[in-house]
């Protein structure tokens, strides 16, 4: 699903977020990736957003290389990857429905498909109660899902997740990760970046440890 | 379409969640086309005048004392085979000077006491309307040169003159207007990037779903374009009012200072583009704005 091969980003004054990464993820595989702060987890998801470029080495996903897509390439990459934020990333003036049908309705799918399948995903998290309110009016646990939701909706091969459970408490934590496992076990790749060492324990799956932008252990 | 609908539905939303910046934006775009409207207005009546003026030019051939029937009859027929003469009338010496006297009725004295009548006869000429200025003008060098003229006069220089002092006063009305259109642009494309900016997330969510880049950038061309739009509407009011209010209080001195024809507002086909104006300065603020966005 995702092969990268030498793969380095260097920002100015030389210094490396990301180092002759090499690695492979595996189509429908459920993978971690950890490290300390600041050594290179979000830049290497970004890379994969293609929010940022390669400075050297080559990204690969679903057999595409990144380095050579255009524009409209990009966007029709990205409509097959769900993204999870820790901050949520919630439009604070839609409601919880709107949050969610705003995908497919940016995307041009007709009006009554869009709530159709917006209220099927947040069904699916167990929301629904909550189509009608604003993200403020929601807990943490509740806005991540929200987001996870809005993550699915259109169906994609590929979901990344930046710190889901940043801003939750050990419970809600393990409530997100769990949507998260039912999501893989449907064929979705899921790759989440994570610091939280007792959570991938919990959870038990494949873990890449980065540390200054290198790969120091594959456990 | 969608995309349309989309960019509309947005636009207008993100203007009525910021009317209060919005309005100076509006505000903008209606004083230039404000601007550029009361111009326009003021020159397309000056230049009705001057068609009108145009339209009715008139030379007159006077003839020497002595001319014979036949030289005259030979001027008449020169003038008629021309083809640019709507009429003409044969004024006499008599005719004309009862003609000074009466419209100069306080120099009237000075016609008294002459021996013999002093003004000239002569053949006054309508110009066909359309006709061209140079062929009139050759016209009027060729009958000078016939037996028993003493002068022709077709003076049009000061209509030209007045035409181009009215270009003059147009191009820098529209050098004015420009000047406070971009001055209407740059205020939109300020106003719009600030409603951007709160928007951050939301775009950057949108990009990352892999929007097409008219669901990005459009809101915030709608949004410029509907600033346009009502500041125009906002303009093309504000017009009708002082037209009316100035028609109502000046409207006799305004029509006889447009040579006693009626004083008009701009014609609907003037006012559409006034509209059309600001929605493309609104448009263009927007579209600057929208960069930003992706």
């Amino acid at each position: 699903m995702i092969e990268t091969h030498h793969l380095s980003k260097v920002y100015s004054r030389g210094l490396y977020a990301l180092r002759d990464l090499t690695l492979t993820i595996e189509k429908a595989e459920f993978v971690f990736l950890t490290g300390p702060s600041g050594a290179g987890k979000s830049t290497f998801l970004r890379l994969l957003l293609l929010q940022e470029r390669p400075s050297e080495g080559e990204v690969f996903v679903n057999g595409q290389n990144l380095a050579t897509l255009n524009r409209r390439e990009i966007q029709e990459y990205r409509r097959g990857i769900g993204f999870i934020f820790q901050d949520f990333k919630l439009i604070p003036s839609r409601t919880v429905l709107e949050n969610i049908s705003f995908v497919p309705e940016v995307l041009g799918v007709p009006a009554a498909q869009q709530r159709r399948r917006a209220f099927q995903v947040l069904k699916w998290v167990g929301l629904q109660h909550r189509m009608n309110a604003y993200p403020q009016d929601l807990s943490g646990g509740e806005q991540q899902r929200i987001a996870i939701a809005r993550a699915l909706v259109n169906d994609p091969v590929l979901v990344i997740a930046d710190e889901p459970t940043g801003n939750l408490d050990p419970d809600l934590s393990l409530e997100v990760m769990n949507l998260l496992r039912e999501i893989n076990a449907g064929g979705t790749t899921v790759l989440v970046a994570t610091h939280d060492r007792e959570l991938i324990r919990l959870v038990g799956r494949r873990t890449i440890t980065l540390d200054q932008g290198k790969i120091v252990e594959v456990a | 379409m969608r995309s349309i609908e989309y960019a509309f539905r947005q636009g207008g939303a993100s203007l009525w969640r910021s009317r209060g910046s919005s309005a100076f934006a509006v505000l903008a775009i209606a004083l230039a086309l404000i601007v550029l409207g009361a111009l326009l207005t003021v020159t397309w009546n000056a230049e009705q005048l001057l068609a009108r003026w145009s339209s009715a030019a008139e030379f007159s051939v006077y003839l020497r004392d002595e001319a014979t029937s036949d030289q005259r009859g030979a001027v008449e027929t020169t003038i008629d085979q021309s083809g640019l003469a709507t009429g003409r009338e044969y004024v006499s010496k008599a005719e004309a000077l009862t003609r000074f006297r009466r419209e100069f009725a306080e120099l009237a004295e000075l016609t008294t006491g002459f021996d013999d009548n002093p003004f000239p006869a002569s053949i006054e000429v309508r110009v066909r309307p359309g006709a061209e200025h140079e062929s009139a003008e050759a016209l009027v060098k060729r009958l000078l040169t016939m037996a028993g003229v003493a002068d022709a006069r077709y003076d049009r220089d000061w209509l030209t003159r007045v035409g181009s002092g009215l270009g003059t006063v147009r191009a820098a009305g529209l050098g004015l207007a420009l000047l406070m259109a971009i001055a209407a642009a740059v205020t939109v494309a300020t106003v719009v990037r600030l409603g951007l900016r709160a928007r951050r997330d939301e775009l950057e969510i949108m990009e990352l779903v892999g929007a097409p880049i008219a669901f990005i950038r459009g809101p915030f061309v709608a949004e410029g374009f509907l600033q346009g739009g009502i500041g125009a509407f906002l303009a093309i009011t504000a017009l009708w009012i002082g037209f009316l209010v100035a028609m109502a209080w000046w409207g006799a001195n305004l029509n006889s200072l447009f040579g006693g024809g009626l004083v008009q507002f701009l014609p609907i086909r003037l006012c559409l583009y006034l509209i059309l104006g600001g929605m493309l300065v609104g448009s263009a603020g927007g579209l600057v704005a929208a960069r930003e966005a992706a």
